[in-house]
């Protein structure tokens, strides 16, 4: 039980990382973004062919996948910026594009990270004392220090106005703001995260896969709704916080899934239905509790 | 000696726990669990009171293969087998420090997918054994050379995402040269795609050849009509698709792979540890005839070939030869 809680809490804060990209474009930005399905593998990809090719540091391959999502995403920020195509449809056209990209940066479809150093090869070794605890405490270490970088950045002259670029475009642009710079800038960092996301994660999984990315903006969204509905706040730092927090809840409810959904009769085919009854579940019952407490409180 | 090892197991009281995970449902994925599970059964392995099988699907998404692995892990199996790359992959990430068997199944190249080292010397294996699922390309090549020896050009659908149509067409491609054939590829990244990549290749090729993709098998009624339209024959190496109209299917039956791999768990089972266990690579592919497909292009099989055929196509239903 132990062990899949902290299993469920590593992969809640390696795809918290992705999550937090889709809060980037979804919530501050405004932007319906699906570059990510794409960049999401692109930081998997980027990350495992430098891995079995060059035996690069871990580390360094991580900001490698960051800076190769930053560009995809600005991509699809230029497409829409200054080609003028729709915001969902320059999502998707990148999208499509990084398939063959990926393809192109992996030479297969997958690649194995069995016989070379990840991150957690690395961590295991260095903190072994930690024993099961080693990757959680590193993953988790990694992702908060993301976390508190953007909750310092959106604080920032420049932060402010990425937000308020979805806020409330006609009032920065007044203000002598270049919105345009602005979206490009928010889809190259939120893309980033998003592939970084996905190099965490091809490291903890041993393995990238070129279909790994199918859904990555859906259980972003769902991270980010499951959270912004358990804690409703318009600090930054309570936002960001709420999405990671979300993250965890799909990844345990992934877990309760496949650990107990058989003892009530699921069949393995019905996983992706648990998963949302779960995620449905987290999403009901705040809602559920609000309404109780407030027929309470009038009677 | 494996009656014996059964009932030497069945005396010791607790199930053994074998946890069976495939990436997607699928009809050949399906029979390739089963054939496990029977293949265990036959052998004496009682579900419920000799083994307890966990059956696990990633439902066609990579990212459940790794939490799968680890709820096996939590359960305790003592066993895993893992049908599909991904799965294996992410099975032996999470058991390779463990002493828990890996047996693979459905799995086309298990040294280039980085699964083992050396699929016949076994030595440095680790945890890891299995069943390839490669299929003899050159001999299906060659079986459309025989069916007409005019043919030269032939038309692939794939799509490179899928690592083993990816190098199952590479093989096609270093095949071809030597049996006098070229190669010309269409690429069909998502099964909506298949019909355009099907038709740009009508008129330019002498027939069609379809591995096991399961992004073209699920649209393979748009390569069948390309085949019809360019009047060119089509063979496929999937014989559960022959009704769908290839005039030839050929290949391994999915379940008598999965019986293979219930063989190699056997072993295990029985005392041998996977790193004495080589790689299994399925032989004796099954020739299906589509005699109804061959009237509408007019193409007459050689005798050779329907005295071969284990299966044939005709008046709307399958017949199973029998080859006495």
């Amino acid at each position: 039980m132990v062990s899949i809680l902290v299993h469920a809490a590593e992969q809640g804060f390696a795809y918290g990382v992705a999550a937090l990209g889709v809060f980037i474009t979804f919530r501050v930005l405004r932007f319906p973004d699906l570059t990510v399905d794409g960049s999401f593998v692109t930081g998997a990809a980027i990350a495992s062919s430098l891995l079995t090719s060059t035996g690069i540091d871990p580390f360094l391959a991580l900001a490698v996948a960051f800076g190769a999502g930053c560009v995809a995403g600005a991509v699809t920020g230029l497409l829409h910026t200054r080609l003028g195509i729709a915001d969902l449809l320059a999502g998707v056209l990148s999208m499509i594009m990084l398939y063959s990209i990926n393809l192109r940066i992996m030479g297969r479809p997958s690649i194995s990270l069995l016989r070379v150093t990840t991150l957690s090869d690395l961590v295991e070794r260095a903190l072994s004392p930690l024993g099961v605890a080693a990757i959680l405490v590193v993953l988790g270490g990694l992702t908060l220090a993301v976390k508190f970088a953007l909750d310092v950045f959106f604080r920032t002259e420049f932060g402010l106005a990425l937000r308020a670029t979805g806020d409330n475009e006609a009032m920065i642009v007044a203000q002598g703001v270049n919105t345009k710079t602005m979206k490009v800038f928010g889809l190259a960092f939120s893309n980033g995260l998003v592939a970084l996301s996905g190099a965490l994660v091809a490291q903890y999984s041993g393995f990238a896969d070129v279909g790994m990315g199918v859904g990555t903006i859906v259980t972003g969204l769902a991270a980010v709704i499951i959270g912004g509905s358990l804690i409703r706040s318009r600090r930054i730092g309570w936002m960001t916080t709420s999405v990671l927090v979300g993250s965890l809840i799909y990844r345990v409810a992934v877990m309760f899934a496949l650990r107990y959904g058989y003892l009530v009769g699921f069949q393995a085919s019905d996983l992706k239905l648990v998963t949302s009854l779960l995620v449905i579940v987290a999403l009901v019952v705040p809602t559920l509790r609000e309404r109780l407490e407030r027929k309470v409180g009038s009677c | 000696m494996l009656l014996v090892a059964a009932v030497s197991v069945a005396g010791l009281g607790a199930p053994i726990r074998i946890g069976i995970c495939k990436i997607v449902e699928h009809p050949a994925l399906d029979a390739n669990e089963r054939g496990v599970i029977d293949a265990l059964t036959a052998a004496g392995y009682v579900e419920g009171k000799d083994v307890e099988y966990f059956l696990a699907s990633a439902q066609g998404d990579p990212n459940n293969a790794i939490p799968i692995a680890q709820d096996f892990q939590a359960k305790g199996v003592a066993l895993v087998v893992a049908i599909s790359t991904p799965m294996a992959l992410a099975a032996v990430e999470v058991f390779q420090k463990t002493d828990v068997p890996v047996v693979f199944s459905a799995v086309t190249d298990p040294v280039a997918a980085g699964l083992v080292l050396d699929d016949d010397d076994p030595s440095q294996n680790g945890i890891v054994t299995g069943v390839s699922d490669l299929i003899d390309v050159a001999g299906d090549l060659a079986l459309l050379k025989e069916l007409s020896s005019a043919i030269g050009r032939v038309g692939m659908v794939y799509n490179p995402g899928e690592a083993n149509s990816a190098r199952l067409t590479a093989i096609a491609e270093a095949a071809a040269p030597g049996l006098g054939l070229s190669i010309v590829k269409a690429v069909a990244d998502t099964s909506a795609n298949v019909p355009a990549a099907a038709q740009s290749l009508v008129g330019r090729v002498d027939a069609f050849y379809v591995t096991t993709d399961n992004t073209v098998v699920s649209a393979i009624d748009a390569v069948v009509a390309a085949a019809e339209e360019g009047s060119v024959p089509f063979l496929m190496a999937d014989p559960t698709s022959l009704r769908f109209g290839p005039v030839v299917a050929t290949g391994f039956d999915y379940y008598k792979q999965g019986l293979l791999a219930g063989d190699i768990v056997l072993q295990i089972l029985a005392g041998k540890k996977p790193n004495e266990i080589p790689v299994t690579y399925q032989t004796g592919a099954e020739i299906h005839l589509n005699l109804d497909a061959a009237a509408r292009i007019d193409l007459a099989f050689p005798a050779s070939l329907i005295d071969r055929a284990t299966g044939l196509f005709f008046g709307g239903f399958a017949w199973l030869k029998s080859n006495g």
